[in-house]
């Protein structure tokens, strides 16, 4: 339905927990919230096609999506927690801290002092550090190398526009990633924080939010209000991992054949492959 | 033998059917053999017949027609209005299971409900006992009804007063009234779905403190079965449940049944259990030593096993309203353990025949015979009373039966087969919910199509753009020079590897 859906290759990590062929996911019959946020579920300015089905991530991102008009929400669960069900690995020797800072999208450029940010983190983090890069700040020479400075840096791919050139590993090379590190960090609450938490790092949140051009400042203020148990360098692992998995929709999850028929891919419906 | 004693109306039949039934009849069952009986009011022919077989019969009847049928049947009846009645202290016992509304006919005064009442008072032996009907104006079968008695247009509501008699409105001043006549109850009932033929019929304690879950489920049953294809305001099943487990039943009943003895004492004495329950056999409810509350069939019903019935009543909550309720709070994952425990259990039992207590799944009524289709039945459910619940975009009965068959863990690929509805109540209020739906419904499809229409547009103006392109370089001269180069270059390989081979 919206190219977003196939961002971070979440539609083909559901295509083959539906037992389909992952390089050719479907089209899904409506919209795929593709990253946590504390509106709809949505993204801003999706164009929303009235009547479709919204696919969220958690119960409360329903509530508040029917709050917002949009009476059409499904709660389904994060991909996320559908390819850690997928991807059992052998448990692998934990080191460090996975530090994802805030980023911008291609439309949105953030606004900070990245140099300020790594020596925080430095001094905070007491293992090996490796840097996530959103792709646009990892193709940026001269702001990754402040953060080749202080660690190893990494990018887990290119997300996808337009169902051009998504890097359908994503959220693959973040599961492996995230499996190896100790802890999980940002200077935002983010989706990355929450995979984290669920798949067993430690999360914080800490540093300077920085700030995107024309960002709704209240919105940010919020989100530490409601969510105190995930801020912080040390939040309580346990407490701050309940919270992630309920934003996540742990205990959600569809079957394989329940999500086949919401997604429109069962075979009453024949599969209409996505442009 | 036919007494004419005034009032009588010739030519002129009751257009509404007697008062009957499965419950009604095994009560008249219990009268003592021998007794003298007035039958007041038209009753159905099987309970009169019976009566007549054990005990001395009188029935009054202000249809001249219908009392010369009866006659003919060898009952003794008195033809008039109950005005003219005066068979003062005469009866043991006094039947008026039809209620007090068909006892005048248009001569004479009319009675209000307190002088009917008395009037047949009047003619109870002393210790004699009343069994009487009182149809409840503020009963769930008045509350969905989308006609008003107020306005009744058959010939024999002449006097349509509707809520404005003086009967009482509801079990405590029916006993008080009863009470101020000299008549002291000894039993009372609160009788469901219909007053004309109640189902079911369970004392207030047994519907307040009783199994409650059980008898919401058995309200909601009996009028379900009674209202099937029916036109009614709102779904009546819906309000009878509530109305039980809200601990409303008596005051929503379609009518109470009173069994009451004229004072001081008592000379005959029914035995009649908590709750009868049944529209052919006869089953009853009533309570253990033990404390639970165990099923008994009083009347077998001729070629249909009901030995399942006998034993502990399953305690629980109705499977059908669990998921209602989990269906609108969203929580589908009590929806799925509901879903998948019901198919694994009871896979032919539909949801409004499932109680479910914790995890155990069990049967409300176990002599129901297994049906097709449960979950495709609750798919109906869902849509036909336009309930919110998870999948608000399954709109089409197909789509949401394939996803509950998934949520309970079966395969999705459910056959297409043909819209056929499973009777239920034709709720109006339900419709103005779909009508709404449907206005929502079409507003989106317009909207939709507005998009894919600019969509369209905007695909087309890209192709076009991109024809413009390849018409551009394929008439081009440098395209046209590029493409000769490339010809005799392709003609110079090709003679190369010629000459190589």
């Amino acid at each position: 339905m919206h190219h977003a859906n196939h961002f971070y290759g979440h539609a083909h990590v559901l295509a083959e927990y539906c037992g389909l062929d992952p390089e050719q996911p479907p089209r899904i019959n409506g919209y795929l919230q593709h990253g946590w946020n504390v509106v709809d579920g949505l993204a801003p300015g999706t164009p929303y096609v009235p009547g479709r089905p919204i696919f969220v991530w958690s119960e409360q991102t329903r509530r508040r999506a029917w709050s917002m008009g949009r009476r059409q929400a499904t709660v389904v669960g994060a991909p996320f927690l559908y390819l850690a069900a997928l991807v059992d690995q052998p448990e692998v020797e934990r080191k460090g801290t996975i530090w994802y800072p805030f980023h911008g999208w291609e439309g949105q450029h953030v606004k900070g002092s990245h140099r300020r940010l790594v020596d925080e983190i430095v001094e905070t983090e007491p293992g090996p550090i490796t840097f996530c890069l959103y792709w646009h700040e990892f193709r940026d020479d001269r702001v990754r190398a402040q953060y080749e400075n202080a660690g190893r840096v990494i990018c887990h791919g290119y997300r996808g526009f337009m169902w051009q050139d998504t890097d359908v590993r994503f959220l693959r090379n973040q599961l492996d990633e995230l499996r190896r590190h100790e802890r999980v960090a940002s200077n935002r609450l983010s989706s990355a924080v929450m995979y984290g938490a669920a798949v067993g790092c430690a999360p914080a949140v800490y540093g300077d939010p920085m700030h995107l051009e024309h960002e709704d400042g209240p919105t940010a203020d919020r989100i530490r209000r409601q969510w105190p148990e995930l801020h912080g360098t040390h939040p309580d692992p346990a407490v701050a991992r309940a919270s992630a998995l309920y934003e996540l929709g742990d205990g959600y999850l569809a079957s394989p054949g329940e999500l086949r028929a919401m997604l429109g891919w069962s075979a009453r419906q024949p599969a209409v492959m996505a442009t | 033998m036919m007494r004419l004693i005034g009032g009588e109306m010739p030519s002129w039949t009751e257009e509404r059917p007697p008062v009957g039934g499965a419950l009604y009849a095994y009560i008249a069952d219990q009268v003592p053999a021998g007794a003298s009986v007035f039958v007041a009011g038209p009753h159905d022919d099987a309970l009169v017949d019976a009566l007549h077989a054990r005990t001395s019969v009188t029935c009054l009847l202000r249809s001249q027609t219908d009392a010369t049928a009866l006659e003919a049947r060898g009952v003794e009846v008195v033809c008039g209005t109950i005005a003219k009645l005066a068979d003062a202290e005469k009866y043991d016992v006094v039947l008026a299971l039809d209620g007090l509304d068909r006892l005048c006919s248009v001569e004479g005064p009319q009675y209000d409900w307190a002088e009917s009442l008395q009037a047949l008072r009047r003619a109870l032996r002393p210790g004699g006992m009343l069994l009487l009907a009182v149809e409840n104006e503020l009963g769930v079968h008045r509350l969905v009804d989308p006609s008003t008695p107020t306005s009744a247009q058959t010939d024999g509501a002449w006097r349509p007063l509707g809520e404005f008699d003086t009967k009482p409105g509801n079990p405590t001043r029916l006993a008080a009234k009863l009470s101020a006549e000299g008549l002291a109850v000894d039993w009372l009932g609160a009788a469901w779905p219909l007053p004309e033929a109640p189902t079911l019929i369970a004392t207030p304690n047994a519907l307040t403190d009783g199994p409650v879950d059980a008898l919401a489920a058995a309200a909601a049953g009996a009028v379900g079965r009674a209202y099937a294809d029916r036109s009614v305001l709102s779904d009546p099943r819906r309000l009878a449940a509530a109305a039980v487990r809200g601990g409303l039943g008596p005051e929503f009943a379609a009518s109470w049944l009173v069994v009451a003895h004229r004072a001081p004492r008592p000379g005959i004495a029914l035995a009649l259990p908590p709750v009868l329950l049944g529209d052919a056999p006869v089953i009853e409810i009533a309570p253990d030593p033990d404390g639970g509350w165990v099923r008994r069939v009083v009347r077998p019903e001729p070629g249909r096993d009901l030995s399942a019935l006998t034993g502990p009543l399953p305690a629980g909550r109705l499977l059908e309203e669990l998921l209602l309720a989990a269906c609108l709070r969203h929580d589908l994952p009590v929806i799925r353990r509901l879903l998948t425990g019901w198919v694994a259990a009871l896979p032919g039992a539909t949801a409004d025949n499932v109680v479910v207590d914790h995890d155990a799944f069990m049967l409300l009524d176990p002599s129901v015979p297994a049906q097709p289709e449960v979950l495709r039945r609750f798919a109906q459910t869902l849509i036909g009373g336009v309930y919110t619940h998870p999948w608000p975009a399954a709109i089409d009965l197909g789509a949401l039966t394939a996803i509950l068959h998934g949520a309970a863990g079966l395969p999705t690929g459910v056959p297409a087969i043909p819209d056929d509805d499973f009777a239920a109540p034709d709720s109006r209020r339900e419709h103005e919910e779909q009508i709404r739906a449907l206005r929502r419904q079409l507003a989106d499809a317009a909207s939709r199509v507005q998009w894919y229409e600019a969509e369209l547009d905007k695909r087309d103006g890209q192709l076009r753009k991109a024809h413009r392109q390849i018409a551009m370089f394929s008439g081009h001269l440098s395209y046209r020079v590029a493409k000769l180069g490339l010809k005799a270059a392709r003609e110079a390989r090709n003679r190369l590897r010629k000459g190589t081979t």
